[in-house]
């Protein structure tokens, strides 16, 4: 039997703030427990929420980004509950009136791009960090207030590779604006992802599941994949598919039950009295607008039109934001822009991994990337000797220098060549004698030893057209 | 299907807020909760068809938003001061069992 | 009274010991305080100058004070020592106030009666048989037996303008946004306003000047300009406007009360006032209370989620998380906090909302508007603060349960807390030797013209600094 699969997804992303959603602490990832807080995070009797003004900007880059309409008028409402990790027993979120509405993000699929429609965009605050050890729960507050929002999409997903294609298309976006580290994998990118599915056609919307616990967008496709084929066996064997919170388990690849639904909790929630209604001016969302870096679909563009570089390095490049970042610094010193690609993509890419770091944190010096990339142009050294100056490039080293040091000059002096063409060939008569003969493989024999003379540092072009010439005028 | 407004329903609703009611307690918001509704019938009289709700006493919006710098930090001693016991700076609990 | 005091600047320490010793002494027959503070450290840091340089003062216990215990009247906070200062805590600090006591008050603010403090009801110096009303109580009665000249209170539906008609002195509500709340332990957000008793209408309007102004940690605190209140002081009242609350005047139940604030308002038109009797729909009025009641307790349940056992406040015993916040708030509130929260945590609920939290929402913005249209044509609205003299503690009536009848007269004060706008309360006249006040409403931020008609009325009452001799 078909399936139709609806996938729906939300997503929480901590914004990139200096401090919390609603107080002047710090936020934080990996600071000593319970020392970025201050007595709004922890709860304390009497504190009251301040809203922080670059959380709400990040929050409307955000939902332009993402082509949402605006609220204007920034309005908040208490989610009502109680659990250790929620200091007031409420968390502050945008309820009735969420700052964005109606936007869409647009992804590749194999049948070509497709829109994916996001319903809204709210802010809201994040929980504390708990850690359960045998026998005690531990909470840490420093993650307590941190400024989301929450991403709330259409199900207009059906499949796995959809699924990882939106949330890959909203990580891009969302990390080349700004707005969030988006690192799933240290949960400041969160992802609970909806999943049903029910018999082709019937227009009936099966029960969902909700998985959580993925950290990688990997494991997104991997988790709606197995949970499609889960409930279809469910439904295939005639039982029935419950409504639960499932997560994914990393090791076995499968999807495991974390708890049923029993109905809807009644979050109990009201407007914040405490927080006025607060009216964005036109003007300033609209600066806010006018100065939004660059999108990656804009940037994908930009390359191609600018720098004529293939769909598969452009792909590569803007995966990475760093390393299209310092793409285009290196060409600012060079117009070699494809051949500046090829050397990030291929030589230095590889040196990164190999020595685990990343382009941002790396010595290499952009000039000097774009100065080897001329030495390679004009002749001074040739690419297998550059090769040779990967590692003192990425040591800070100005590639003159180390060419210098490393005695890797290329000899395109005439006079010099020459005089050893006609050397070899003067000991080696017999060469000249096959040549005559029809033996083209003289040639690159010559050729080689020539190069050896010089050490490999003769320029290879020059020897073999002058290897040539000379090979013709002697047997003439 | 309204649930009966019984003693037992409002000790699900407290156990909902995390506390408990005594037999006592539990009957004696039964009683209150008739005088509720004789006050909900007062309330009712006021016509309010076209009224909005109104959550704050004065509803002209505001623009003020805090500048995202950090203006207030307190140490960890300080943040454990009102618990009696901490592990190397957290808050415990007995393991919640799930 | 106040500003004398500051000029006496020799004064200082013996006022201050003089003020303690009081409280101490005062202590047994009023139980009004909760902590005791040592003003030792106070004395040393005082600034040079300051509107209430070495005056000594007392805060409700639910003003966060660092360092020192702040109970807000409820067992599950009777071990809560703050972290951090009230935004109103450091202001005083700053005038020179030297703060002495803590002050008893309901649980969680959350009564009018001051009898379901933790530690014990709190008397009422003119009569020790009697309550000082409620929530801000033991802040009443020290000002009232004349331990301090200006104490700290809340306002949520009348719990400093109550206590001040029974305790016998004034009692201020400004408007909603004039002082910080910022570090005052709740009861309901959209109803909470700080509030202060003193024993006269200047020493009222150098408070305000304290207390009064912007603070960015509160988002709902008003960027209006303070004025200088004491120097805006003026007791002419000609040509005022004034409205007279005619369905609270009829719901009196003490005709003494009735006669004395007729005299009162006769007294106003002799100086000039029009005064003019001024009817509210009844049904409106009728409705005041259970949409108080319904608002207060919706916010009170989620206001009060915080306190839960884990980072602050008297932890119990339990297994688990949920056994420790169950324990941890069975014990920690009084029954009358719990069943409140659990009609406010009902009137939440998805399926209700509507037919009761926005309901009352709703008739709150009528009540406004009716309040809006009489102050349209009035410069003020006056009537009777209480319907009688402060009860006996032990009537066995439950003044806190919710009655079958709404008495408008015993609850009408909350049209100020609904609306934000400037109330006040201040002595009118006694009955059977026990005060009895007058209530003042103005428009919003329009203090000081309520301190204006408040300042001829005590000109006419001749009852300005009046000290409860207690027996």
């Amino acid at each position: 039997m078909e399936y139709d699969v609806t996938i729906g997804i939300e997503i929480h992303c901590q914004l990139k703030t200096d401090t919390k959603m609603f107080s002047g602490a710090p936020t934080s990832f990996g600071r000593k427990a319970n020392t970025c807080v201050n007595e709004i995070d922890l709860g304390m009797p009497g504190v009251l929420p301040e809203v922080n003004r670059e959380a709400v900007k990040k929050a409307v880059m955000a939902c332009t980004a993402l082509h949402l309409d605006i609220d204007p008028l920034v309005k908040f409402d208490r989610k009502n509950y109680y659990y250790s990790d929620l200091p007031k027993g409420f968390q502050i979120t945008q309820q009735f009136h969420p700052i964005g509405r109606n936007g869409y993000v647009e992804i590749e699929t194999a049948e070509g791009k497709k829109k994916i429609r996001i319903n809204r965009i709210h802010m809201e605050e994040d929980t504390a960090k708990q850690f359960h050890l045998t026998k005690f729960s531990l909470l840490d507050f420093n993650r307590a207030g941190t400024p989301l929002i929450e991403i709330v999409s259409e199900p207009d997903m059906h499949s796995g590779e959809e699924a990882e294609a939106y949330v890959e298309a909203l990580r891009q976006t969302l990390y080349y604006i700004g707005v969030s580290d988006c690192r799933m994998e240290e949960g400041s990118m969160r992802c609970d992802t909806n999943v049903s599915i029910s018999p082709k056609g019937s227009g009936v919307l099966g029960t969902k599941n909700e998985i959580k616990n993925l950290n990688s967008i990997s494991h997104i496709g991997k988790a709606v994949n197995y949970e499609i084929e889960r409930q279809k066996k469910l439904l295939e064997a005639g039982e029935k598919v419950l409504q639960e919170t499932r997560r994914f388990d990393e090791k076995s690849g499968e999807t495991v039950l974390m708890r049923r639904k029993e109905g809807n909790v009644d979050y109990k929630f009201f407007p914040e009295p405490n927080i006025f209604p607060i009216r964005l001016s036109d003007e300033w969302i609209k600066d806010i607008q006018d100065n939004m870096p660059e999108l990656p679909q804009a940037r994908k563009e930009r390359y191609k039109s600018e720098y004529g570089l293939s769909d598969h390095d452009i792909g590569i490049l803007i995966s990475n934001k760093e390393m299209s970042d310092y793409f285009e610094t290196v060409t600012k010193f060079t117009a070699n822009a494809k051949s500046a690609c090829n050397w990030l993509l291929s030589d230095i890419s590889a040196w990164l991994n190999t020595h685990e770091t990343t382009i941002d944190q790396a010595q290499l010096n952009p000039e000097n990337l774009a100065k080897l990339i001329a030495m390679i142009d004009d002749g001074k050294i040739s690419n297998a000797q550059a090769k040779k100056l990967v590692d003192d490039l990425m040591a800070g080293k100005d590639p003159e220098t180390a060419a210098k040091e490393k005695g890797l000059e290329q000899v395109s002096d005439t006079g010099a060549i020459a005089a050893m063409v006609n050397e070899v060939m003067d000991a080696n008569p017999q060469a000249i004698e096959d040549f005559r003969n029809g033996k083209s493989r003289a040639v690159g024999f010559i050729v080689g030893q020539v190069m050896k003379k010089s050490r490999g540092q003769a320029n290879p072009g020059m020897v073999s057209r002058m290897v040539n010439e000379e090979l013709a005028k002697r047997i003439s | 299907m309204e649930e009966k407004k019984d003693r037992e329903y409002f000790r699900k609703l407290a156990h909902q807020l995390m506390f408990d009611l005594s037999d006592e307690e539990a009957d004696g918001i039964v009683k209150e909760f008739g005088e509720l509704e004789t006050q909900m019938s007062l309330l009712d009289q006021v016509n309010t068809d076209d009224t909005e709700e109104m959550i704050y006493p004065f509803e002209q919006a505001t623009s003020f938003l805090r500048d995202d710098v950090v203006t207030n930090v307190i140490s960890q001693a300080d943040a454990m001061k009102n618990v009696k016991k901490n592990l190397e700076g957290h808050f415990v609990l007995p393991k919640v069992v799930k | 009274m106040i500003a004398e005091m500051v000029k006496d600047r020799d004064g200082v320490n013996e006022r201050v010991s003089e003020a303690v010793e009081k409280a101490h002494a005062l202590q047994e027959s009023l139980n009004a305080v909760i902590t005791f503070v040592d003003p030792a450290k106070q004395l040393e840091e005082m600034p040079e100058e300051g509107l209430l340089r070495g005056v000594p003062i007392a805060l409700k216990d639910n003003v966060n004070t660092k360092g020192i215990l702040t109970t807000a009247g409820s067992r599950i906070l009777s071990n809560y020592v703050p972290i951090y200062d009230a935004e109103i805590a450091v202001r005083l600090q700053k005038a020179g106030a030297i703060n002495i006591a803590k002050a008893s008050m309901d649980e969680l603010a959350m009564g009018g009666t001051n009898k379901t403090a933790y530690i014990g009801p709190c008397h009422n110096p003119w009569d020790t048989r009697r309550m000082t009303g409620g929530s801000s109580g033991g802040s009443a009665a020290l000002v009232a037996a004349g331990v301090v000249p200006m104490a700290i209170g809340s306002d949520t539906g009348d719990s400093v303008r109550k206590p001040a008609s029974y305790c016998g002195i004034v009692g201020v509500k400004p408007t909603y946004g004039r002082i910080s709340r910022y570090g005052i332990i709740p009861y309901a957000s959209s109803l909470d306003h700080v509030g202060y008793f003193t024993r006269n209408i200047k020493d009222a309007c150098v408070t305000l000047k304290v207390l009064a102004g912007r603070d960015e940690r509160d988002m709902t605190s008003s960027f209006k300009e303070v004025p200088d209140y004491s120097a805006l002081l003026n007791s002419d009242v000609t040509g005022k406007k004034i409205a007279i609350l005619k369905n609270v005047v009829d719901g009196v139940s003490t005709p003494e009360i009735v006669t004395m604030f007729n005299g009162l308002a006769e007294k106003l038109r002799k100086r000039g006032a029009i005064v003019e009797e001024y009817a509210f729909d009844e049904a409106l009025m009728r409705a005041i209370l259970p949409a108080y009641f319904i608002i207060a307790n919706c916010e009170a349940t989620s206001n009060h989620s915080n306190l839960d056992g884990i980072r602050f406040g008297v932890r119990e015993d339990g297994a688990d998380m949920a056994e420790i916040m169950t324990n941890s708030r069975t014990k920690g509130f009084c029954s009358l906090i719990r069943r409140r929260f659990v009609i406010g945590s009902y009137g939440l609920f998805e399926e209700n909302q509507e037919r009761i939290f926005r309901k009352a929402q709703k008739v709150r913005r009528k009540i406004v508007e009716a309040l809006d249209e009489c102050l349209k044509e009035y410069d003020a609205v006056i009537a009777p603060a209480a319907g009688t003299i402060a009860p006996f503690i032990d009537d066995q009536a439950d003044q806190d349960a919710l009655g079958e009848e709404s008495v408008v007269a015993e609850n009408y004060m909350a049209i100020a807390n609904f609306s934000g706008y400037p109330s006040l309360t201040q002595p009118m006249g006694f009955v059977d030797g026990c005060p009895v006040g007058v209530n003042i409403t103005c428009r919003g931020f329009e203090e000081v013209e309520m301190f204006n008609i408040a300042k001829a009325i005590e000109e006419e009452t001749g009852l300005a600094d009046l000290v409860a001799e207690v027996k």
